[in-house]
């Protein structure tokens, strides 16, 4: 069954004079359950896509639906709350809130929610414990590792247990060994059913994928299954 | 509160400066509402503010200030048993001291002198400003001579006047007033009416009103009315003037008190303002997490409404501490602060109140924010 469904999906951002096509007619079925990878060198839209399905980015054209919800069909209000009980965002940098502990950076989509204080917290922490730092809880993210931040942010994103994951470049700025780590817990999400859509630029990371998609001046190049997508150009 | 304590230079900028703001409007109300307080006490100790005298079409004597129906003429008098009236005005709580008095002009020594029967226990009461040497007078033939009368007749203490046939005892000399007072020879007010052959009768009356707020010309009126065909004055000109003066200051006051709510409310917005831009990828996670714009609204606004109460709550504190270091310097230090539980509240109130209206732009700029233009992350 399809959770995400693109149907001819064009954005052009406009600035002055200057008109620049980042996707033009993407046409994407993701079923549910699946791992996506979106490869593609700098400027080819993989942001961009990942923006219009993460409701973030209105398209110039075409139609975004998620588990049969048209997204910007919806108000500027209803986004937010699609944002909020379908999507699981983990950021490139993790942007996590320095201020708040990790306990409380993983509560944050829990507190505009109706759950009792008691819930959110032991969702948080529950939440921590699966990601393996059920003791670094109470720490700031400036006293936590890369991996641990990262993993603070992929528990964040998972706390609403939303049906689709989107990750821009999870494994962006951690070393192999941590990257290792956090691409082993996503395959763990995954195998437990979780959809993921993921932005990457490391190669290594499509081992862990199910499905894969190139992309080039906002056009889908390739559509492989598995991690496979061939020859990479140099350009990447 | 977390962002609060993380950026604690900003807050306590932003406190300091409502702070600042808030103690100054404190400091100048109190000190106007202190300054109006001893005005009303002066006010009080100035003595009557009204002033009964029987109707009369002629001019014939002024006593302090008032034109007194002929005293040393043929004129009406009022009737002493009429003054119960006086009790009956829906003001009467207001009246703090009814003093009759009967004037007449008496022989003493071959010379004309004006005699004043008083109430002893009201009238120097009233008369607060009276310096007396001796003292005032009781019951009975006694005097209390006034300056300009004492000198003229070489009175002393203890001396013997004869008035009317009658020996007075001199038990006070009054110190020079530079009014009609110096002219007088004071005595109980049945003596004075027995010596005048005015039994029953009273030349005038004044009445000391503690009015802050109550308005003396309704007093008037009433006055008037259960005292039919007497002529009723108010004695105002002094207390206007003195309340013009202060309400000058007022005005002063609520215009400096404007201008530096405006100035705080300026380094509010562009405090906020400067907040928001900062914390604007924040404000992209936020909203890319399923925050609504009112949700990010209310964070602002609450941030926004903390450091305001704290702000109100220690700016109040100041103001009060500024008043009262400022108090004793002003009026030789006679002016007494009294706490003001409105003026509390309301500072707190405004202060928050300033805050918001201040942070509301910066809130509404915030939640405005479009999470991807704001994350730059996606």
């Amino acid at each position: 069954m399809n959770l995400i469904n693109l149907k001819q999906v064009t954005k052009r951002y406009i600035n002055g004079a200057d008109c620049v096509t980042a996707l033009h007619e993407v046409s994407l079925n993701v079923d549910e359950g699946t791992f996506l990878g979106v490869m593609g060198p700098s400027g080819s839209g993989k942001s961009t896509l990942l923006s219009a399905l993460g409701g973030l980015t209105s398209p110039s054209s075409g139609t975004v639906n998620i588990d049969g919800i048209d997204v910007y069909g919806l108000s500027h209000e209803k986004q937010a709350d699609f944002r909020r009980e379908y999507l699981g965002f983990i950021f490139q940098s993790h942007n996590l809130i320095p201020y708040l502990n990790a306990l409380e950076n993983v509560m944050l989509p829990l507190v505009v929610t109706k759950l009792s204080s008691t819930e959110k917290r032991q969702r948080a922490s529950s939440m921590l414990e699966k990601v393996g730092l059920p003791d670094r809880m109470l720490h700031l993210p400036q006293q936590l590792s890369g991996g641990e931040q990262e993993r603070v942010a992929i528990a964040r994103s998972l706390v609403n247990n939303p049906p689709l994951l989107l990750a821009d470049e999870p494994t962006g700025s951690l070393d192999s060994a941590t990257s290792l780590q956090v691409m082993n817990l996503l395959a763990e999400l995954h195998q437990g059913g979780q959809t993921i859509v993921m932005v990457t630029h490391n190669r290594e990371n499509l081992e862990w994928v199910d499905r894969t998609v190139y992309l080039r001046d906002g056009l889908i190049e390739k559509d492989t299954i598995g991690g496979s997508i061939g020859t990479l150009p140099q350009a990447m | 509160m977390h962002n609060l304590r993380r950026r604690k230079g900003r807050a306590i900028f932003l406190v300091v400066g409502l702070l600042i703001g808030v103690a100054t409007v404190v400091t100048l109300l109190s000190l106007t509402d202190a300054l109006g307080m001893r005005a009303q006490h002066e006010l009080e100790k100035f003595g009557a503010n009204i002033i009964i005298t029987p109707h009369s079409e002629q001019m014939a004597l002024s006593y302090g200030g008032v034109q007194l129906a002929g005293v040393n003429l043929v004129a009406e008098e009022l009737q002493q048993s009429s003054l119960v009236n006086i009790d009956s005005i829906p003001n009467r709580r207001n009246i703090a001291m009814i003093a009759p008095k009967v004037l007449g002009a008496i022989d003493v020594k071959g010379q004309r002198a004006m005699l004043m029967g008083v109430d002893p226990e009201v009238e120097f009461k009233l008369k607060r400003w009276w310096s007396i040497a001796g003292r005032h007078v009781q019951q009975g033939p006694e005097l209390v001579v006034g300056d300009t009368v004492a000198r003229r007749f070489n009175l002393t203490m203890g001396d013997t006047l004869e008035i009317s046939g009658q020996n007075f005892t001199v038990v006070g000399l009054l110190d020079k007033t530079g009014s009609q007072d110096d002219h007088l020879l004071i005595t109980p007010l049945p003596v004075a009416q027995e010596v005048l052959g005015k039994q029953g009768l009273v030349s005038m009356v004044e009445i000391a009103a503690l009015c802050h707020d109550c308005p003396v010309a309704d007093m008037v009126n009433q006055l008037q009315q259960v005292l039919p065909g007497v002529d009723v004055q108010a004695v105002q000109q002094v207390v206007k003037t003195r309340m013009h003066a202060l309400g000058q200051f007022r005005l002063l006051a609520w215009g400096v008190a404007v201008t530096v709510v405006i100035i705080g409310a300026l380094l509010v917005f562009v405090t906020m303002m400067g907040a928001i831009s900062e914390r604007t990828r924040e404000i992209g996670i936020f909203r890319a997490i399923g925050y609504r714009r009112r949700h990010v609204l209310h964070l602002v606004l609450m941030e926004a409404a903390i450091v305001s109460a704290v702000a109100g709550v220690l700016g109040y504190l100041t103001g009060v501490l500024a008043t009262l270091t400022a108090l004793p310097l002003l009026d030789g230090g006679e002016i007494h602060w009294q706490w003001n539980p409105t003026l509390a509240v309301a500072a707190v109130f405004a202060a928050v109140l300033v805050g918001l209206l201040a942070s509301l732009q910066p809130a509404l700029r915030a939640s405005r924010l479009e999470p991807n233009e704001a994350l730059r992350a996606l």
